[in-house]
């Protein structure tokens, strides 16, 4: 799972219900990295999740990292505390590459939900752990919270998913568990390091579902791998609105005031540029990904 | 915005190519560097497209001029005619084929100047045709003179002192006249002027719709107005949608232009005005 340092900025999301841990978890990823040499930025929501806001927290590492919140769609890892709201967060993944690990636990809560008769099953999300992770290309789905409370703490689950989160980085694990007895309560030192060495070994002993449950690929609105401005030079005649114009400044005049793409990777594909060119030498391509993802990696509880 | 709709025009403009539409062999075309007219023409062709207009029942009129040009590079039955006179030839035309889809490109000297009559008759007659003017606010082919709609105290060739004479409004001529369709746009808010021919060319009846066109060799150099880029975005701040209404900031900008469709009226359509003729009864003699 290194391959996703190839990037270079990380992003992970962490996602969840009030009071689970979603800050404690970016904390340390966020101060390990730091010590790892990393440059890190974290920015963080925390209100009322089940009342329509919002419990996030984005960590972007690496060489240099301009900006503290994650691109629409180009979260590399989502960590979700709670599994609405993994499935909230879910579009925010990477396409095809990104990896979602989600506490399969449910947090119903009384006024989000509707249905609200007597004896009436509150609408939750209906997605089963197995379909969802035949839609991602590395899925964790965990019952977090159970193997806490076995433990002896349910409150350690967040130490669970970390664990688990940090077999997708080549940190050391001795790293880790020295950060984490920074942060958690002296009390909780011990079981916050099981719970931790406990969501490592599951990774190697979880088991692959098979694949019965699984249905359409991502969202194919999300899965625009890069885009392509076509220009015709023969038709260009340097009035430079294209050039003025565009948000991302990824178009040049050369030498002979002739349009040029130089920098293809800040190119959004808004399409200013075609539909101001006077002269029709300008075609934005969005080359898609392919409709069907390759599933690398997909566990769940046996 | 609705969700579905983003989707919608999303694909929309992922299909679209307006290459699909032209004489790909006359190209580059004869305009100047940074013109307007281009962002005209890719609007007009990209609703004709999403109203599913055919090719084959377009036929696209054309005066003299720069615009008049224009119709030589739409793959379509297009028609150049003498300057002044396409709404003219439009009227014969539609009448002669209702099952044509007629659209004729016009200038702002050969619609308002030398065409003036047969816009105002055009507009009293309501056939069904969608007129586009394009006005640059000044006649560039010939040599940058002035025009109808030049601006006050703008420097033409034939006005070396600045133009002392008052500016014709083409869409209150045109709302006058009795236009039941009238509208106007920038051309740098593309995907704003595709939906208002759209709606032009559902009208039923003579729509009129004014693009303001930027002339970036001819009129803004002689003005000092700057580039092309700075030509569309001073056009563009310089106007005020019309669905703004009275809020926000309309006591702050009362001079401002507005965009968008101005007049939209019930008015019956020429061929259904038309009465059969009644033949003459002889008058009897005791």
């Amino acid at each position: 799972m290194g391959a996703m340092m190839k990037n270079p900025v990380t992003n992970v999301l962490i996602v969840g219900v009030g009071g689970q841990g979603v800050i404690m978890i970016s904390k340390v990823l966020a101060l390990l990295c730091q010590r790892q040499g990393f440059e890190v930025k974290q920015s963080e929501v925390h209100g009322m999740a089940k009342r329509g806001g919002a419990v996030f927290s984005h960590v972007r590492f690496g060489e240099k990292v301009h900006s503290p919140t994650i691109p629409d769609g180009e979260a590399d890892v989502i960590v979700a505390l709670e599994w609405a709201e993994g499935m909230r967060w879910l579009g925010q993944l990477r396409p095809h590459t990104g990896t979602f690990i989600s506490d399969t636990q449910t947090i119903i809560p009384p006024f989000a939900c509707r249905n609200r008769g007597r004896d009436q099953e509150p609408v939750y999300s209906r997605e089963t752990p197995a379909e969802i992770l035949g839609k991602v290309s590395q899925g964790y789905a965990v019952d977090a919270a159970g193997k806490a409370r076995a433990l002896g703490n349910e409150r350690a689950a967040n130490t669970i998913l970390l664990g688990i989160l940090s077999t997708a980085f080549d940190f050391d694990s001795e790293d880790w568990l020295e950060i984490i007895t920074k942060f958690v309560p002296p009390a909780s030192i011990d079981i916050n390091r099981q719970a931790f060495v406990a969501g490592r070994e599951w990774v190697k002993t979880a088991s692959v579902p098979d694949d019965g449950a699984i249905c359409a690929p991502v969202p194919v609105s999300r899965a625009i791998l890069r885009n392509e401005v076509d220009i015709v030079p023969q038709w260009c005649k340097g009035c430079d609105i294209c050039v003025r114009m565009c948000p991302q400044k990824c178009l040049e005049l050369n030498d002979e005031q002739i349009v040029t793409f130089p920098r293809p990777d800040d190119c959004t594909g808004c399409r200013i540029c075609e539909w101001l060119c006077p002269d029709f030498a300008i075609k934005v391509h969005k080359i898609r990904a392919p409709e069907n993802p390759v599933v690398q990696t997909r566990m769940m509880e046996a | 915005m609705n969700i579905q709709e983003g989707v919608q025009a999303h694909v929309s403009a992922e299909e679209f190519d307006v290459r699909d539409y032209m004489r790909l062999d006359l190209f580059p075309h004869f305009l100047c560097p940074g013109c307007g007219h281009g962002m005209a023409l890719r609007a007009m062709m990209w609703a004709l497209y999403e109203n599913n207009i055919s090719m084959d029942k377009l036929a696209v009129v054309c005066g003299i001029g720069c615009s008049g040009r224009l119709g030589a590079y739409i793959d379509s039955n297009t028609f150049h005619t003498t300057h002044g006179r396409p709404l003219a030839f439009a009227t014969g035309l539609a009448l002669a084929r209702p099952d044509l889809h007629v659209v004729v490109i016009t200038g702002d000297g050969d619609c308002l100047a030398i065409g003036g009559n047969h816009l105002i008759h055009a507009c009293r007659r309501n056939v069904n045709m969608t007129c586009l003017m394009l006005n640059n606010e000044v006649y560039g082919m010939t040599g940058g003179q002035v025009s109808p709609t030049t601006s006050a105290d703008r420097y033409t060739t034939t006005t070396p002192g600045g133009n002392r004479e008052p500016v014709f409004d083409a869409c209150k001529l045109a709302e006058a006249a009795g236009a039941g369709f009238v509208g106007r746009e920038v051309t740098m808010q593309v995907p704003t002027l595709k939906d208002l021919i759209k709606e032009a060319y559902d009208y039923n009846g003579f729509s009129f719709v004014e693009i303001m066109s930027d002339c970036t060799e001819i009129f803004g150099r002689k003005n000092q107005l700057g580039e092309s880029a700075e030509m569309i975005l001073s056009q563009k701040s310089s106007t005020r949608p019309d669905s703004y209404g009275t809020k926000v900031d309309d006591p702050f900008r009362p001079n401002a232009l507005k965009t968008g469709v101005l007049v939209k009226g019930v008015r019956p359509e020429y061929r259904d005005m038309n009465r059969p003729i009644q033949p003459v009864q002889p008058v009897q003699k005791d």
